[in-house]
């Protein structure tokens, strides 16, 4: 019962867009899509939604084909724009919700109260290009949401939105799980998937690299990271000498610290007391899911593809 | 599903929205504007010329018995004749007299006639008008006339036998192609209806180059917007495509039936206009000869289905790149194709080409064709029913199969992005569907 992408591969001409995409999302769950650009994520969604077909592999939601359940099932919002930019923003709200039979009076009502929520309602009449960026993702999330889909398939809907709207939309979000809804959006912020997900998948040329809850992709690695500080005011020379350890981040109030799978945590905390000076904190983590992204993709990388995708490649 | 709430709410979307654009109101005032200032040319050239009757000068120094005066006038102005295309004749003394008046605007010219040393008749006309002009013809021609009457006095044939001479030729040209139902009766029927033929297949050319536009640039704004993508969630290419094509049909038929109100009101109010201005009406203004219910139906039908298949086409090609640039190379070929079709009609009416029959029938069935072809060899007479009916009937199976391959293109076409598909790629989507 569940929306799953299965062994999904697509090739464009010389570029083998996927290569065995691979997960599964639960009804009512926030799915993160990570990856960089070119990675894969909006090829895997426009296969999710029939806009594309892939060479092989299948989609499927509830255990039926997707193609075969009704449109209305589904809610897309592509990356950046997605809006008629002359035309006035209820106006085509109305529009969009037209297409999926909703009547007109229940999308009107509808379109002003997501309008007000948003901040927007005094924009209703103005066309989608008098508004700014952000204003225009939050009417482009109102068209997806409008006809009231099952699973909404979101392409970096975070992407360029000042951290007010960020944390509107977040709120939206989890206002769409916790009415039954299955959310499944890309994203390059890796903290805001970290606080929306509960399952994510890490997706790397065309291979799901990483996937699973956000717990469990966080614990991948098993890498631990320690924060540490003692009341020494040295160099921390003795954190260098501990096997299995990397300095990750060197700060004023403390220090963090990688600590390899395999090895025990605890073995900062007796080599903190063991310097004789008071340990001020000693706390052992899971890695954040931006550290899992750069370990399991590369820093370096995601520079190189974006490189790429500006100079119009296949995405 | 059903197709059809889609069609509507799409075809009603690019209506309302292109009939509030500011280049189709634009655009719409300034053809009216166009229309109104055809329709009422003549009356205003007219209002601001005053009398457009022309005058010229005789000097006559001939020592004909009959007054050559009287008879250039009875040439050049005959009784009962157009006052518009008459020319006066006024006898002056001398040339000096008459080349004052032409310099004051009285006269457009000064005629002598004088006998020359050899007996004939010798005539000059002094003017700043181009000897092929309409003035100098016409005084040649009556210089002509003028000359072969003096001669036949002068070899003793009387006036009254030269009234016979110079009575009426029953002349006529009769078909020989017995499909050719309505063979133009003279010169100037024949005239008018070329020229009315020629005037509708321009709008027909226009309406398809025009609107074709339109839909290809539409769809280009759609996919550059990425709206195509949320909307081929909820709606098919197919259902998108006929949409547009629709919509944009829908105000290009607003457009060209504003034209056609204004330009018919304008035509009617013409005579109480002319007779408030000018105090005359304006008889010699009327519709053009032909024009009856069953031409203007033809121009609808071949309009509206020639659109209809170059519509799906445009939408077709648009859908292939992604930028507002690249839509007029994309849709270039189809542009090429309409204006050899409208060439060659223009050119076959007229009879500056000759394709004769069979290449005729073929260009008049083929569909990107038949829509310039039938209404100019309609009005000509030149085409038998069964052609126009089996040219519809193809026209319409024509614009079926073209949706059919436009969607294909179409449902392919709008994914791809920053890349121009080749000739190779569109014919491999067309066969096989992805």
């Amino acid at each position: 019962m569940t929306l799953e992408v299965h062994g999904l591969r697509k090739r464009f001409g010389d570029v083998q867009a996927l290569d065995g995409v691979e997960f599964a999302v639960k009804p009512g769950e926030v799915f993160g899509f990570l990856g960089s650009n070119g990675a894969g994520k909006t090829t895997t969604m426009r296969i999710i939604l029939g806009l594309l077909r892939a060479d092989e592999g299948e989609v499927t939601w509830r255990g039926t084909p997707a193609s075969a359940w009704p449109c209305g099932t589904w809610g897309y919002m592509p990356e950046e724009r997605g809006l008629y930019p002359r035309m006035p923003v209820l106006e085509q709200l109305l529009f969009y919700a037209s297409l999926y039979g909703i009547g007109r009076a229940r999308a009107r009502r509808d379109a002003e109260e997501w309008l007000r929520r948003f901040r927007i309602g005094e924009y209703a009449d103005r066309t989608a290009d008098s508004l700014s960026k952000g204003n225009q993702q939050k009417v482009q999330f109102i068209a997806t949401v409008l006809h009231d889909p099952d699973v909404l398939i979101m392409d970096e809907p975070f992407t360029g939105l000042d951290p007010v709207n960020a944390a509107l939309l977040r709120a939206a979000f989890l206002e769409m799980r916790d009415r039954g809804k299955t959310l499944v959006f890309s994203t390059h912020q890796l903290d805001t998937a970290e606080a929306l997900c509960e399952t994510v998948a890490i997706i790397d040329h065309g291979r799901v690299v990483t996937g699973g809850s956000t717990r469990e992709v966080r614990r991948s690695t098993g890498h631990q990271v320690v924060r540490v500080a003692t009341a020494e005011d040295g160099d921390g020379t003795w954190l260098s000498s501990l096997p299995h350890v990397t300095v990750t981040r060197p700060g004023e109030d403390y220090t963090e610290l990688r600590v390899d799978a395999g090895s025990d945590p605890q073995a900062v905390l007796r080599a903190a007391i063991a310097t004789g000076h008071e340990v001020l904190r000693f706390e052992v983590a899971d890695p954040s899911l931006e550290e899992v992204f750069v370990e399991q993709v590369g820093a370096v990388q995601v520079d190189e593809e974006r490189t790429l995708a500006a100079a119009g490649g296949v995405r | 599903m059903n197709s059809l709430p889609n069609i509507r709410a799409i075809a009603r979307r690019e209506l309302t929205v292109r009939l509030r654009t500011r280049a189709f109101r634009f655009g719409t005032l300034v053809l009216l504007a166009g229309v109104l200032a055809i329709a009422f040319a003549p009356l205003i050239v007219r209002a601001i010329e005053g009398s457009t009757t022309e005058r010229i000068a005789v000097v006559d120094a001939s020592g004909l018995a009959a007054d050559p005066v009287a008879t250039l006038d009875a040439i050049l102005a005959p009784p009962g004749g157009d006052p518009d295309t008459a020319i006066l004749v006024t006898a002056v003394p001398t040339l000096d007299a008459g080349l004052g008046g032409e310099r004051d605007g009285t006269y457009v010219g000064v005629l002598t006639i004088r006998r020359a040393a050899s007996g004939e008749l010798e005539f000059r006309l002094y003017t700043d008008e181009r000897p092929a002009n309409r003035i100098p013809q016409l005084i040649a021609q009556a210089a002509a006339t003028l000359t072969a009457q003096d001669r036949l006095v002068r070899l003793g044939v009387g006036p009254a036998a030269q009234a016979s001479l110079f009575a009426g030729t029953d002349f006529s040209v009769e078909g020989t192609d017995p499909e050719r139902a309505s063979a133009p009766a003279s010169v100037v029927e024949e005239g008018a209806q070329v020229m009315l033929g020629f005037g509708l297949t321009i709008l027909i050319f226009m309406m398809i180059l025009l609107y074709g536009n339109w839909v290809a640039m539409s769809v280009v704004e759609e996919k550059s917007s990425r709206v195509m993508e949320v909307i081929l969630n909820a709606a098919t290419p197919f259902q998108l495509l006929s949409g547009k094509v629709l919509g944009v049909g829908g105000a290009a038929a607003v457009q060209y039936a504003a034209i056609l109100l204004v330009g018919g009101i304008a035509l009617a109010v013409q005579d109480p206009v002319s007779s408030l201005v000018l105090g005359q009406s304006a008889s010699t203004l009327a519709l053009p000869e032909g024009l009856t219910i069953g031409v203007l139906l033809m121009f609808v039908i071949y309009g509206v289905l020639g659109f209809l298949l170059y519509a799906v086409l445009y939408a077709a090609a648009g859908s292939l790149v992604s930028r507002q640039e690249d839509v007029n190379s994309v849709v270039q070929p189809l542009t090429l194709l309409a204006s050899v079709g409208y060439i060659v009609a223009v050119y076959t009416s007229i009879g500056l080409i000759d394709v004769g029959g069979a290449p005729l029938t073929i260009l008049s069935l083929f569909p990107f064709t038949s829509p310039f072809m039938v209404l100019s060899r309609t009005l000509e007479g030149t085409i038998a029913p069964w052609e126009v009916g089996l040219s519809l009937a193809i026209l319409v199976v024509s614009i079926v199969g073209a949706l059919w391959v436009a969607a294909r293109i179409y449902a392919a076409g709008v994914l791809l992005y920053g890349q121009r598909p080749s000739v190779r790629t569109v014919w491999q989507v067309v066969r096989t569907g992805s």
